[in-house]
């Protein structure tokens, strides 16, 4: 039967990359289906309804909260002009030297990548910081991977991943913070080699273009953002998106108060008290639309945890998946930083996808200490977060610098990969 | 990208030429990110300080390799520079119709036979030349837009798209030109965006 689950998830994996369904449904699907092939009852214990649709649909309720809140914070950052101001400041203090704006826009990137993950991310990061660094000379591809590395940067420290790994892999917040501050390191290396070594090997880039001259009229027919109206924040209230992240790693708060925090310090440093009740239900509901796939997601990926975790599947599974699993630790490293490619293009080890489930299997049949399932999806989320090609961050940057999401793949790949390669290994390291 | 829509009035679409080449300046400045919501004035300033750095720049000689490409129209480039190795691309399709744009708009006695590839270079010659020298420095100083003010110390900071402006107003005084490039680079927007152009 086990053998048979595996072939249900091979066609699951292979609806999603011919996109003949959307991901979310898919992994529904894929988790009805594997609760009948194990023999799981209709209703009652351990079911089909109860278990894996009606429990596992709330399951990660903690962490789609997390999103929201993120991704209202990333609204707000938006529209009180504080994520723009940050990247215009950038611009002028350093935009002689293309790569000294591109270590800010890095910088930028992974500060808001701490708040809110994936599109949202890029879009606050990226929409005035990807045209700033091709305006001051940095090539397009270099300009979409610059925003994609440094959200990377900021992927350890997104409070709502951690929400995320915790109910997921079922382990407490302090762990996977543990393991988060060792991987950090690696990502920022990696990031800071990505634009030190790829601004130098490419040089600046300056074109004669048709798209330079937007003559917007003088009758201003041009409807204007509710941001440029604004002008710049104040310097005080550019700490904002820092905020959530010192309470929860400076002081171990919760992450829902600690991204409330963050809400209400843009809140108060921007707004006058009589727009304050507007501004925050505008951005909140706005917050909703942009955290509407993720939700989704996560309503599915907890109903596929909750089928793989049925008593039939793991009896099902384990024989299998023990026979394949290595223990020993450099041929755990070297055939897990093999395998990265299959995070890509909705791969098998997307952690947003099947990656999840399988990662639920490794744990629910104790192949590994769930700090080492840790350990590799968390090492395969650097990989997928900036490189997949598929996946709506990347898709964004790259087109909205004039590029192709393959190009940016192939040039920030190598730099993601060993990033893995350096998560893997403290894993083996440290929990095998 | 995005692309924006050319939302001008329709007497400028009637005739651009109606635009002073500095107001062309203000609006490149104005597309250019960092400046959304920029004071008019203090942007015109900027056009004016570099226009005039441009147009004063003694004529630098390019030593970058040459390229001829044919993709201009389709990417919408007449020219581009990279530093790394030093190379100028030239998009020829897109010199050939800013050529016939130049006769069908009876702007001859401005852009002369040839004088629009001779622009190209030029402009792309001032990248090469700001990115190379210390003439980057000189044009930091002359836009004066002061970021930080620490007692008698002042902190000038990078105005985004001034090079751009000094490199069109460089092109069209060492080439000669009756009007900025800028005009020509907004007509020839005009024609690729005209609804109904067939692609
Ligand atoms: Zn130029």
């Amino acid at each position: 039967m086990g053998v048979v689950i595996l072939l249900v998830m091979a066609a699951g994996v292979a609806l999603m990359l011919t996109r003949k369904l959307p991901t979310a449904f898919a992994l529904a699907l894929l988790a009805v289906a594997i609760a009948f092939l194990a023999g799981a009852p209709f209703t009652g214990k351990n079911s089909v309804l109860d278990t894996v649709l009606q429990e596992g649909a709330p399951a990660l309720a903690a962490t789609m909260i997390a999103i929201i809140l993120g991704s209202w914070l990333g609204k707000l950052l938006d529209e009180t002009g504080i994520a723009g101001t940050l990247v215009r400041k950038i611009v002028e203090f350093g935009g002689d030297r293309p790569t000294v704006v591109a270590l800010g826009v890095l910088a930028v990137s992974a500060l808001v990548g701490t708040v809110t993950g994936s599109a949202p991310a890029a879009m606050l990061a990226g929409i005035i910081g990807i045209p700033a660094m091709i305006a001051v000379g940095v090539p397009k591809v270099t300009a979409a991977g610059t925003v994609l590395m440094g959200i990377a940067v900021g992927i350890p420290f997104e409070l709502p991943l951690w929400q995320f790994f915790s109910t997921a892999l079922e382990l407490p917040i302090p762990t996977v913070r543990g393991f988060m501050v060792k991987l950090f390191p690696f990502a920022l290396a990696a990031a800071l080699a990505f634009v030190v070594v790829e601004t130098r090997r490419r040089g600046t880039e300056h074109a004669w273009s048709l798209k330079a001259v937007d003559s917007p009229g003088s009758s201003g027919a041009k409807p204007r953002s509710r941001r440029a109206e604004l002008g710049d924040a104040p310097w005080y209230a550019l700490l904002a998106p820092a905020v959530p992240l010192v309470l929860a790693l400076g002081f171990e708060l919760a992450i829902i108060p600690s991204l409330l925090a963050g809400v209400l310090y843009a809140l108060v440093t921007t707004t006058r008290p009589g727009g304050m009740n507007k501004r925050l239900l505008r951005t909140l509901y706005g917050g909703f639309e942009v955290a509407a796939p993720p939700l989704v997601l996560f309503i599915s990926i907890g109903i596929l945890l909750a089928a793989v975790k049925l008593p039939g599947a793991v009896d099902a599974l384990e024989p299998l998946v023990k026979a394949v699993s290595p223990h020993n630790p450099v041929v755990f490293v070297l055939v897990f930083t093999l395998l990265v490619p299959l995070c890509l293009y909705r791969g098998p080890l997307n952690v947003f996808g099947l990656g999840a489930g399988i990662a639920g299997v490794l744990i629910a049949t104790g192949i590994y200490p769930a700090v080492a399932v840790l350990g590799m999806a968390t090492s395969y989320n650097q990989v997928f977060g900036v490189a997949d090609p598929t996946s709506t961050q990347t898709v964004w940057s790259a087109q909205y610098a004039g590029v192709s999401p393959q190009q940016v793949m192939v040039r920030t790949l190598p730099y993601v990969w060993a990033v893995a390669l350096g998560g893997l290994c403290v894993t083996a390291a440290t929990y095998l | 990208m995005t692309a924006v829509e050319l939302a001008s009035t329709d007497r400028e679409l009637m005739d651009p030429t109606s635009v002073d080449d500095i107001e062309w300046g203000v609006r490149l400045l104005a597309a250019t990110p960092t400046h959304e919501g920029r004071d008019r004035e203090l942007l015109r300033q900027w056009a004016l300080r570099a226009d005039e750095f441009g147009s004063r720049l003694a004529p630098v000689p390019s030593t970058a390799r040459v390229v001829e490409r044919d993709d201009g129209l389709e990417r919408m480039l007449l020219a581009r520079y990279t530093s790394r190795p030093p190379t100028v691309e030239l998009y020829t399709d897109m010199l050939a119709l800013a050529e016939k744009l130049v006769d069908a708009r009876g702007w001859r006695a401005w852009y002369p036979p040839g004088s629009v590839r001779a622009a190209a270079l030029a402009h792309e010659a001032v990248h090469a030349h700001l990115h190379h020298g210390p003439a980057k420095a000189a044009l930091k100083q002359a836009l004066d837009h002061t970021v930080l003010r620490l007692g008698r110390h002042r902190l000038a900071g990078h105005v985004a798209g001034a090079e751009e402006v000094a490199a069109h107003a460089y092109a069209r005084t060492v080439c000669g030109l009756g009007r900025s490039p800028l005009l020509l680079t907004a007509a020839l927007r005009a024609e690729l965006t005209r609804p109904g152009r067939e692609k």
